[in-house]
C-alpha cells in the first residue's frame, strides 16, 4: 500500500534470563542461545496506514509498553521486521533521554540530535521548543535541577516539535499541571488534524474510543482484538467487567477510599467550585431513595477562565463495585454552558423518577475540554445513593416502558 | 545464504556501518563532542584550547627532557627527540582511544538506556576528540622538525592508526562492559607495552635476540611504518601487511561481537 507508514511482520519481543552472568558472554562469544527468554509480545504483524490513530489497550503486563518501545526504537526486536517509514517522536518515559548534567538548552540539542535533526533544524524550532514548554529561565540549568513538571514539559515540547511522522504516546494525554496538560491535548489533537499517524496507550477508554480510528486489544503479549474503536472497546469492557467478577477492578478500589475532594487548583484552568447533589430538594452525601419516585437533582458550579472555550461537565453513575452503569454530558447533549461576569457559571442535572433500581450507587462529576474529551478535572464519590425498591423488578434499571393488551 | 555470501555481508557491515555512523550521525556526534570539551573545559581561562595544549606541553616536556637535559643529541645523534615525538604521539592517541572504550557503554548509558539513541556511534565519539587534537600536534610538530612535505604526510598516520584500531576498540569496548577489572588493567597493559616497543628507544638498541621477535608485536611495526613515512627512509612493506592481515583477522570477529552486544546492552545496562 502506497500510504504504509508502519509494518510489522511476525515482530516478537523477549527478554533474556541467564542463569549465570558468564552465560550472556557465552552467549555473545558462540552465538548459541544459553538463556530462557520471558515473551513480552508474541510474533506480530500489523499494518498500519498514514494518518490512522491507533489505540493500545489492555491489562499491565499486555505488552503494551514494549509494542510502543519497538516502534520507538528504543528496544529492538528478537524476531521478525519491523519497517516504519518516517520520523517517530515518542512520549514514553518523559525525560528518558535527557542527559541529567546537561543544561535544558543542550539536551534539546541533544534529543533533537538523536532525532536525527540537524543543527539548522533544531536552531529553528528551538525558540519554539522553549516557548511551549514554558520555562525560558531554566534553559542554562543542568535538568537535574529541574522539577518533574518541568521535565516533562520539556520532554513533551521536544517530542512535539520535532515534526515527525508518527507520534507515539504512552498515558501521556495529562502532561503537567493544568495549563500545561490542556496544551499538551491540544497539541496531540493538531497532530491528529494534521493527518499524523499517532499510537495512543492508555487506560482510559473513553480518550482511546473518542481520538482512535483503529484499537488493538493486547493481552498476553499477542493481539486478542483489534478493529473500530467501539467493537473493541465495548469487547475489552466486557472482559475487564468479567475480571472484576474475579478481582475488583483498580477504580472500585480506588472509589472506596477517594475523597469527594477538589483533585487539584490550578488558577489558569476551568475547576470545579463545588457540586451539590438534593433528592427531591434535600442536600445530603448519602441519600436513600426510591426507585423510580424521587427526583436526583446534581448541580456543578464552576469556574471557566474567559481565555480558554467554555468547558463541559459529564455525570457518571457508577455501580457499588465500580462499574459504568450510565452518564450524561453536556457535549453529547448538545448543552452550552454559560459563566457570568465572574467567570463562575453552573449546571443542574436534572434525574427525574430515577430509575435505577435497588443498589448501592456512586456519582463522579468531570469538568472536561469543549470537545469533552480532555478532562480538567474529576471529583470523585459526590454523593452516595442507596436505591430502595418496593416492587419485584430484577437488574439495574426500570426501563421506561408501557404494555399493550391486546 | 551461503556461509561465504554471510562473511562477505559481515566484512561489509563491519568496514561500513561504524565508518558510516559520523556521516549519518553528524549532528548527534558534533553534540556530543562540543559538550565533551565544555565539560572539560568550562570555567577555565583557556577554554577550548586545553585539548590541543596539553599534548602541546607534553611536547615541550619531552623536548626539555630529551634535547635540553639528556641531551641526547650527543648520545644518538640529533634524531633521537624528533625519533621520539613521532613515534610518542600516535601512540598517546592510541592509548587514550583504547583506555576510554573500556567504559565505552557504561559511560553513555544514560543517553541510550530509554532512548532510541543510535548505539553506532559510539565509537566514533571517543576517537573525535584524540584523533583531532594528536593529529594537529602531530602535524605542527613534524612540520617544525620535518618541514611542510613531512607534515602533509603527517596528516594521513592518526587517522590510519584509528581506523586500524577500530576491531581494538570495539573488543576493548565488549570486553570492558563484561569484565570490569579490564578497564583497571588496561592502562597498565598499555604502559608495558609501551616499554616493549620502540618509541622511547631506537629498535637497534635492542639486543638482537629480542629484536627478531619484534614482528610479534604490531605497535613495532606501526612505529616502523611513521618513522619510514614521515622521515623518508625506506618503506616497510612487510610491516604494511602484517597490520594490515592482523586489521583484517580481527575487523570481523571485533564487529560480530560488537553488534551481538549491542542486543543486550540496553537490558544489562
Amino acid at each position: 500500500m502506497a500510504d504504509t507508514i508502519i509494518t510489522l511482520a511476525g515482530v516478537s519481543k523477549s527478554y533474556r534470563s541467564y542463569a549465570h552472568d558468564f552465560d550472556r558472554v557465552l552467549e555473545i562469544l558462540t552465538g548459541k542461545a544459553r538463556h530462557q527468554s520471558f515473551h513480552a509480545l508474541e510474533p506480530l504483524s500489523l499494518t498500519v496506514s498514514k494518518g490512522e490513530v491507533i489505540g493500545v489497550v489492555g491489562k499491565n503486563g499486555a505488552g503494551k509498553s514494549t509494542l510502543l518501545k519497538l516502534l520507538a526504537g528504543t528496544l529492538q526486536s528478537s524476531t521478525g521486521s519491523l519497517s516504519i517509514n518516517g520520523r517517530v517522536s515518542a512520549i514514553l518515559e518523559l525525560g528518558a533521554s535527557f542527559h541529567p548534567e546537561m543544561s535544558g538548552h543542550d539536551n534539546v540539542y541533544l534529543t533533537c540530535a538523536i532525532q536525527g535533526l540537524t543543527r539548522r533544524e533544531t536552531d529553528a524550532a528551538y525558540d519554539a521548543i522553549v516557548a511551549f514548554a514554558g520555562i525560558p529561565d531554566f534553559m542554562q540549568r543542568p535538568v537535574k535541577t529541574y522539577s518533574s513538571g518541568m521535565l516533562m514539559r520539556l520532554a513533551f515540547s521536544i517530542a512535539t516539535h520535532v515534526n515527525p511522522d508518527i507520534l507515539i504516546i504512552d498515558e501521556a494525554l495529562s502532561v503537567g499541571d493544568g495549563v500545561f496538560a490542556r496544551r499538551s491535548f491540544d497539541r496531540i489533537m493538531e497532530f491528529r488534524k494534521a493527518g499524523k499517524t499517532i499510537f495512543f496507550c492508555s487506560h482510559s477508554l473513553y480518550q482511546v474510543e473518542a481520538l482512535c480510528d483503529r484499537v488493538l486489544w493486547l493481552d498476553q503479549g499477542r493481539i486478542r482484538e483489534q478493529g473500530t474503536p467501539a467493537r473493541v472497546i465495548t469487547a475489552y469492557s466486557e472482559f475487564l467487567q468479567q475480571q472484576s467478577a474475579v478481582v475488583a477492578p483498580p477504580e472500585a478500589a480506588e472509589l472506596a477510599t477517594s475523597t469527594p475532594s477538589v483533585a487539584s487548583v490550578n488558577p489558569g484552568v476551568p475547576r470545579v467550585l463545588g457540586v451539590a447533589v438534593r433528592v427531591d430538594g434535600r442536600l445530603a452525601k448519602v441519600h436513600t431513595i426510591q426507585s423510580c419516585r424521587n427526583l436526583v437533582e446534581v448541580e456543578i458550579r464552576f469556574r471557566a477562565p474567559a481565555n480558554l472555550p467554555m468547558p463541559s461537565v459529564g455525570v457518571i453513575i457508577l455501580g457499588g463495585d465500580g462499574r459504568f452503569i450510565a452518564s450524561a454530558g453536556t457535549v453529547n447533549d448538545g448543552v452550552t454552558l454559560h459563566t457570568g461576569a465572574d467567570q463562575n457559571g453552573s449546571v443542574t442535572l436534572q434525574l427525574p423518577d430515577f430509575p435505577l433500581l435497588k443498589g448501592c450507587y456512586s456519582l463522579e462529576v468531570y469538568l472536561l475540554c469543549e470537545r469533552g474529551l480532555h478532562v480538567y478535572e474529576k471529583v470523585r464519590q459526590v454523593a452516595e445513593l442507596n436505591v430502595e425498591q418496593k416492587s419485584l423488578e430484577l437488574g439495574i434499571v426500570n426501563l421506561p416502558h408501557q404494555w399493550l393488551p391486546h | 545464504m551461503s556461509f561465504w555470501l554471510r562473511l562477505g555481508r559481515l566484512c561489509l557491515d563491519s568496514l561500513c556501518v561504524p565508518i558510516a555512523a559520523p556521516f549519518r550521525h553528524a549532528s548527534l556526534i558534533r553534540m556530543l563532542v562540543q559538550r565533551e570539551i565544555a565539560a572539560r573545559t568550562s570555567g577555565t581561562l583557556l577554554g577550548k584550547l586545553w585539548p590541543l595544549v596539553q599534548p602541546g606541553l607534553q611536547v615541550l616536556g619531552f623536548w626539555f627532557m630529551f634535547a635540553v637535559v639528556y641531551d641526547m643529541r650527543n648520545a644518538r645523534g640529533p634524531s633521537f627527540l624528533q625519533y621520539l615525538l613521532l613515534g610518542m604521539l600516535p601512540w598517546l592517541c592510541l592509548s587514550e582511544v583504547l583506555s576510554r572504550s573500556t567504559g565505552l557503554f557504561r559511560e553513555f548509558s544514560v543517553l541510550f538506556a530509554r532512548s532510541p539513541f543510535p548505539l553506532e556511534v559510539l565509537p566514533s565519539v571517543v576517537v573525535v576528540i584524540p584523533g583531532i587534537v594528536y593529529s594537529t600536534v602531530l602535524v605542527l610538530t613534524t612540520g617544525w622538525m620535518l618541514g611542510v612535505v613531512a607534515a602533509l604526510k603527517a596528516v594521513l598516520v592518526i587517522p590510519l592508526l584509528l581506523l586500524w584500531a577500530l576491531p581494538l576498540l570495539l573488543l576493548c569496548a565488549v570486553i570492558g562492559l563484561f569484565v570490569r577489572d579490564f578497564g583497571q588493567a588496561l592502562p597498565f597493559v598499555l604502559t608495558l607495552l609501551m616499554y616493549v616497543t620502540p618509541i622511547l628507544y631506537f629498535p637497534d638498541m635492542l639486543p638482537p635476540q629480542v629484536r627478531d621477535w619484534m614482528w610479534l608485536n604490531p605497535l613495532a611495526d606501526w612505529m616502523t611504518v611513521i618513522h619510514g613515512l614521515l622521515t623518508g627512509t625506506a618503506f616497510p612493506m612487510n610491516s604494511v601487511w602484517r597490520l594490515a592481515a592482523l586489521w583484517l583477522v580481527l575487523l570481523v570477529p571485533g564487529w560480530l561481537l560488537y553488534r551481538r552486544t549491542l542486543l543486550h546492552v540496553r537490558e544489562l545496562l
